[in-house]
């Protein structure tokens, strides 16, 4: 039995974790200028402002995706293959989060197609990790 | 005429030149150390020249893990004094800077010869993550989603220039298949049985859009090749390769999946201001080792070089165009998809070789120019070696 890698948050990114095991996705935004950056960072890469986390509305596109066939990685070397995607969010454009897809069959899925987060347990720790299904599919289980 | 910025420093890389090659064997598992390899390639690359651990003041390497550092080969090969030293973080992306690094040295008088080298050992493989993974940094968002091995990152790029360009799994199986070609014209390559766009499209998934032909050959083995001043390259024996001109890139704090439009790669950045600088074009060039861990680096930087527009590679392939007879040779070691990952410093080794006529049955006729590209995705750089200065 092995287990997915596990998060190390540090300080920079450390409440976006608290937040995703309260079932929320926030994001790290400079307070000055407004600028979502991802990586989190402690200031603004633009204008040097402090930053906070937000929530964020958890909507997205598709921006591309990759179905693993091969196991290459600990906690993923079963159940294969699985799909894992890069959706942009709607609050701005490049915001990515890098995310397994669920609620879908990997035949179905097309770039820009609409994306909604969801949370799952990680295996093999504490955390909880925001995961994206298609908008259809995250309707059609309520 | 406005000067392109860094062009004075270029014009002075030229009086730089390698003078001397070696390697080692590239084999699945060697059962050797990193430092038994560097050394024997150190060892072969200044006999190569003639010059031997005496006339040798600096060495320097790139690697992220599992790496015999500097001043260990240098020891292990009889160098007493080592003057310069100097060891860099990174993968492929650092291979144009660890080679101007040892040529800025030799010019700026920190050293008078420089060994520049690297080693793979069968600890350092970079398709599996196995073990307990604490993943940290930008790591901490992506590899509990068992997304953290290069051929992940790059077959997303892929998919996404699929998407916009309509570029097919037939185009990227034309790269792998003139690759391995080429190699199976070259005794070092350890692919070296010719396959076919059937073989390719019958080899098995490893991460969809990729399957294993678009992926390199991870091996065991070293490179070093051997830096020093064009002045006194004239007393050596080979002609000398000189550095034309390089040029480096980085962006998005080199995190593979932040990168913008993964139509391209770190080669929209860097080959405009090589070719500022070295007053070059596409056209000029002989010979392109494109760095290849995966066929898309080739198809996403040799459009970014300009060689062809976007969604033109498969078919600039299959009409021979990348081949001898064609435009440009692309790869004619077979690259690392067929040649074995030595992370692109066998892509030097290459490039020198062709320059010097020394490429026997493969040799590019009358290879005048070089072109080495280094890295994928956000970050990495290019050079061009020439037979003579500008």
């Amino acid at each position: 039995m092995s287990y997915p890698p596990q998060p190390a948050p540090d300080a920079d990114t450390e409440p976006f974790w608290q937040a995703t095991a309260d079932g929320h996705l926030e994001m790290c935004r400079c307070q000055s200028c407004g600028l979502w950056l991802m990586p989190p960072l402690e200031r603004c890469r633009k204008c040097g402002g402090a930053t906070a986390f937000e929530p964020v509305s958890g909507e997205g596109r598709l921006y591309s995706f990759i179905v693993q066939h091969h196991p290459a990685i600990s906690g993923y070397l079963t159940d294969l293959p699985y799909a894992v995607g890069l959706v942009e969010l709607d609050e701005q454009p490049g915001l990515r989060l890098p995310t397994r897809i669920v609620g879908a069959e990997v035949s179905d899925l097309v770039c820009e197609m609409r994306m909604q987060v969801r949370f799952e347990k990680l295996p093999g720790g504490e955390f909880t990790v925001p995961v994206f299904a298609p908008v259809e599919a995250s309707d059609a289980l309520g | 005429m406005r000067q392109e910025p860094g062009s004075r420093m270029n014009r002075m890389l030229q009086d730089a030149a390698v003078v001397g090659i070696g390697r080692t064997k590239y084999v699945r598992k060697s059962g050797r150390t990193t430092l038994a390899m560097a050394a024997e390639a150190a060892r072969a690359a200044l006999a190569d020249c003639g010059l031997t651990a005496a006339d040798v003041d600096g060495f320097t390497c790139f690697g992220t893990n599992g790496s015999a550092g500097p001043s260990q080969v240098a020891h292990a090969i009889g160098v007493d004094d080592l003057g310069w030293a100097l060891s860099i973080s990174g993968g492929g992306n650092i291979v144009t800077t660890t080679v101007t690094s040892a040529a800025t040295a030799v010019l700026s008088g920190q050293a008078d010869v420089v060994v520049a080298y690297r080693v793979l050992g069968s600890d350092t493989r970079y398709g599996k993550a196995l073990g307990t993974i604490h993943a940290e940094g930008e790591g901490q968002f992506s590899a509990p989603h068992g997304y953290m091995v290069p051929p992940q990152w790059f077959s997303m790029y892929a998919r996404r220039h699929q998407h916009e360009f309509g570029s097919t799994s037939e185009d990227l199986g034309a790269i792998a298949v003139q690759q391995r070609l080429h190699a199976s014209q070259n005794p070092h390559a350890i692919g070296r049985d010719v396959i076919t766009i059937d073989d390719y499209l019958a080899s098995r998934w490893i991460c969809d859009p990729f399957r294993l032909f678009d992926c390199t050959y991870e091996v065991d083995g070293a490179v070093a090749i051997v830096i020093t001043s064009a002045e006194r390259a004239k007393d050596l024996p080979h002609p000398p390769a000189y550095i034309l001109g390089a040029a480096d890139a980085n962006r998005f704090g080199g995190s593979p999946y932040q990168w913008d439009d993964m139509t391209t790669m770190f080669s929209r950045d860097t080959a405009p201001k090589l070719w500022a600088r070295t007053g070059l074009g596409p056209a000029d060039i002989d010979v392109a080792c494109m760095y290849d861990c995966f066929t898309f680096t080739v198809m996403a930087t040799f459009e970014d070089f300009g060689f062809c527009d976007k969604g033109e590679v498969g078919d600039y392939f299959r009409e021979g165009r990348a081949t001898y007879g064609g435009d440009v040779v692309v790869n004619p070691h077979g690259g690392l998809l067929s040649e074995g990952y030595i992370h692109g410093m066998n892509h030097h080794f290459e490039a020198v070789l062709q320059l010097r006529g020394q490429a026997e049955n493969r040799q590019v006729p009358g290879a005048q120019t070089a072109l080495v590209t280094s890295g994928a995705g956000p970050f990495g750089g290019a050079l061009v070696y020439g037979s003579s200065q500008l």
